[in-house]
């Protein structure tokens, strides 16, 4: 009898605690992940200025990037009809796509000239790491929104081999638009995830 | 003919016309290309595009943007050429992560010119405009801070989430070059603390979506006073109400100096001897002093001890005839007994009982255990009148040796003793010193006789005067005969505690204190 209530006691215990977990941390997250994403785009928007040496053009044909084909949406209004799930399906399918890529441009960085060459490693690598850190967190969120967050869209980059420097300057503006692509999903959650707090949009 | 002097006519003014013409001709062109394209969000959802145009060519010349999307084959004419201003084009409707294509084209009479194309994306032409109304607020109550404030820029939508805005702020003194950035994440106001007083500060700030920066907003200017005089003040208020109760402590202080020193060091109790007067001690007069001394003692002054014959007053019981002899423990003490060191203190824990002498029976009455132990002390040498005793059968000798010199009252030994164991005062001494000589005391006195008349040679005791003194009367009155057949002198004691009511109460012993004539034998507590 005793036993019983002890386990029983304990059950609701650890009810409780799964309970706050779930609730308290999903605005955590989306928050901690919009931060990563943000600092990802920012490197990569710093990476294309260094090596083009203007701030806004020349873009080169970006519309040939190997994320080209997955769809999202074009403007303002399109993105706020978005789901969350399909917003964070897109934004996790986008993020899948690099983790080869950025490999890749991480051992080209010979072919660029010298000067260059230290910041765009450093650079890289770091966007690798900010990279791995929110795969992982969209990874928990997704197992938290359901099914239809759960899809990613395989959006296979082809090339395995060296690149030479005008693939490398194409791959890194295809980068810092998909970069900003994720940004913006993930502020558009975040927004819509803190509706008590005003703050956080 | 009149056709022919028209032609003459006109054909001046024709030529002039053509001359001028052709004049006219040679300074016209189209229009050189526009220059200096530029586009730019400043909301993330419209952009708007902005050209130089070149020189006309003297002819009217006018401007039109063209652009396409990717994706599109034809170009599009620009929806609105007047809200950004002249020679700009302004886009409400935009799609982004597309890439846009925008051309200006001039055309004038003479031709047309084109710019140069340029292609960009929504995403790269977002730049914010600069916060607006900052406002800079100094407060130096607490500690010196800056308080700054600023709107974001309008038409920014922020609440869906498609904008985020970051903020950023600078400040330097205006005498140096170092500007100190802080950064504020969403919220638009900011504190700053560590600022110098009395310097001049200039403060800019500026505000970012998706980590494109605005230009830095006006330059703020504010002077941060030299000092705090609120502050200044408080703490000469403290310094002063502080100082006040300290002051007013000090001279209560030295006005009771006296009192603080009693309070402080309070005086060491001197010893006192009762009734002795300090002062008389002081003031020498040896004669009074030795008087105080003897007036006030409690230990008389040693009288040497004699040896052979002591000086008794003898006491006996007549109605019991041989019992209280034998039993007797009678000690009376002469008065001239000088107390023994350790008995005094024993003795002193009495306070004001002591036994000087005529008390002592009867304190040692109610003072068993130290009598006997007085007793223990006085050895069998101090006995005197040893074969004296001994004859008597059973008598029991009392011994009290209160000090060291036994005094006691010894039994006479002789047969008639009985019948004439009464001392005679001999002598006087003063006004508490009795000598007492044994004497043979006439047997005219028969003690143990009920009946008889008190002989000439007793006087009663008027009066127990103090502690140690006994006035005697000096006339032989005769007295309650049934009082004196007993030949008893009763010592009373002035104490009323220290009144025994002996065995002979019933004799009709006086339980008064004062004015009892007899000496009562006390029975000795634990003697033999």
């Amino acid at each position: 009898m005793a036993q019983r209530r002890i386990r029983g006691g304990k059950l609701v215990m650890v009810l409780c605690v799964v309970a706050m977990c779930r609730a308290v941390p999903i605005n955590d997250l989306i928050y901690r992940a919009s931060q990563q994403s943000d600092q990802l785009h920012a490197l990569s928007t710093m990476l294309t200025q260094e090596l083009q040496g203007s701030e806004v053009f020349p873009i080169d044909r970006v519309h040939a990037c190997h994320t080209s084909s997955l769809q999202t949406p074009t403007d303002k209004e399109q993105a706020l009809q978005v789901s969350e799930s399909d917003l964070l399906s897109l934004a996790r399918s986008l993020l899948q796509a690099w983790s080869d890529p950025l490999v890749v441009l991480s051992s080209s960085t010979n072919v660029l000239p010298y000067s260059a060459q230290s910041t765009l490693s450093k650079t890289i690598q770091k966007m690798q790491e900010h990279s791995k850190d929110l795969k992982d967190g969209l990874d928990i969120l997704s197992s938290k929104m359901g099914p239809a967050a759960q899809t990613i869209t395989s959006l296979p980059f082809i090339e395995t081999n060296e690149i030479g420097q005008d693939k490398i300057t194409k791959l890194l503006s295809c980068f810092r638009r998909d970069s900003h692509k994720i940004d913006s999903f993930l502020k558009v959650l975040r927004c819509r995830a803190a509706n008590m707090q005003p703050q956080m949009c | 003919m009149a056709c022919a002097r028209m032609v003459k006519h006109l054909r001046l003014p024709l030529l002039l016309l053509l001359l001028a013409l052709a004049a006219e001709c040679n300074s016209m062109s189209p229009p050189e290309k526009p220059d200096k394209l530029g586009c730019r969000s400043p909301d993330k959802e419209t952009f708007f595009c902005w050209w130089t145009p070149g020189s006309d060519g003297g002819l009217p010349t006018v401007h039109h943007l063209y652009y396409k999307t990717e994706g599109q084959e034809n170009m599009r004419q620009c929806p609105d050429y007047h809200k950004a201003g002249s020679n700009s084009c302004f886009f409400s409707k935009t799609s982004i992560w597309v890439e846009y294509t925008v051309i200006v084209e001039a055309s004038n009479a003479l031709g047309n010119t084109s710019s140069d194309p340029l292609t960009f994306d929504l995403m790269n032409i977002v730049k914010p405009f600069a916060p607006e109304n900052v406002t800079v607020v100094v407060n130096i109550e607490d500690s010196p801070h800056l308080t700054i404030q600023w709107h974001t820029p309008s038409n920014i939508d922020t609440k869906s989430g498609w904008v985020t805005l970051k903020n950023q702020l600078r400040v330097k003194p205006d005498k140096s070059k170092i500007w100190k950035n802080y950064a504020s994440e969403t919220q638009t106001h900011f504190t700053i603390y560590s600022i110098d007083l009395g310097v001049v500060y200039m403060v800019e700030v500026r505000c970012a979506i998706d980590n494109s920066w605005s230009e830095w907003s006006n330059t703020t200017f504010v002077k941060v006073p030299n000092f705090s005089r609120k502050d200044n003040s408080f703490w000469i208020l403290v310094f002063s109400l502080c100082l006040i109760p300290l002051l007013a402590a000090m001279i209560i202080l030295i006005l009771k100096r006296k009192t603080v020193k009693k309070y402080i060091l309070p005086p060491v109790p001197s010893p006192k001897i009762r009734g002795v007067d300090v002062q008389l001690l002081k003031s020498g007069q040896s004669e009074d002093v030795i008087n105080a001394m003897l007036l006030n003692q409690r230990f008389p002054v040693m009288i040497p001890w004699k040896d052979q014959k002591e000086d008794y007053l003898i006491v006996s019981d007549k109605e019991t005839s041989y019992l209280p002899l034998e039993k007797k423990k009678i000690f009376i003490l002469p008065l001239a007994m000088a107390l023994d060191s350790e008995v005094q203190s024993k003795e002193t824990s009495e306070v004001d009982h002591f036994p000087k002498d005529s008390e002592s029976s009867s304190e040692e009455s109610s003072d068993k255990t130290e009598s006997s132990q007085l007793l223990t002390k006085c050895s069998s040498a101090n006995v005197l009148n040893d074969e004296k005793a001994n004859q008597l059968k059973g008598v029991t000798e009392k011994i009290f040796q209160p000090f060291g010199i036994c005094g006691y009252v010894d039994i006479p030994r002789h047969e008639h003793m009985q019948e004439a164991d009464y001392s005679r005062v001999n002598e006087v001494n003063g006004d508490n010193i009795l000598i007492m000589k044994k004497e043979n005391i006439p047997h005219t006195l028969d003690t143990q006789g009920q009946e008889g008349s008190v002989p000439d040679n007793y006087s009663m005791v008027k009066e127990v005067n103090s502690d140690n003194v006994v006035f005697l009367e000096k006339h032989s009155e005769s007295v309650n005969a049934s009082f004196k057949a007993k030949g008893y002198i009763d010592w009373v004691n002035q104490k009323p505690k220290n009144l025994h009511m002996t065995g002979h109460s019933e004799m009709g012993v006086c339980p008064q204190l004062v004015g009892c004539e007899y000496v009562d034998t006390v029975p000795p507590p634990a003697v033999i």
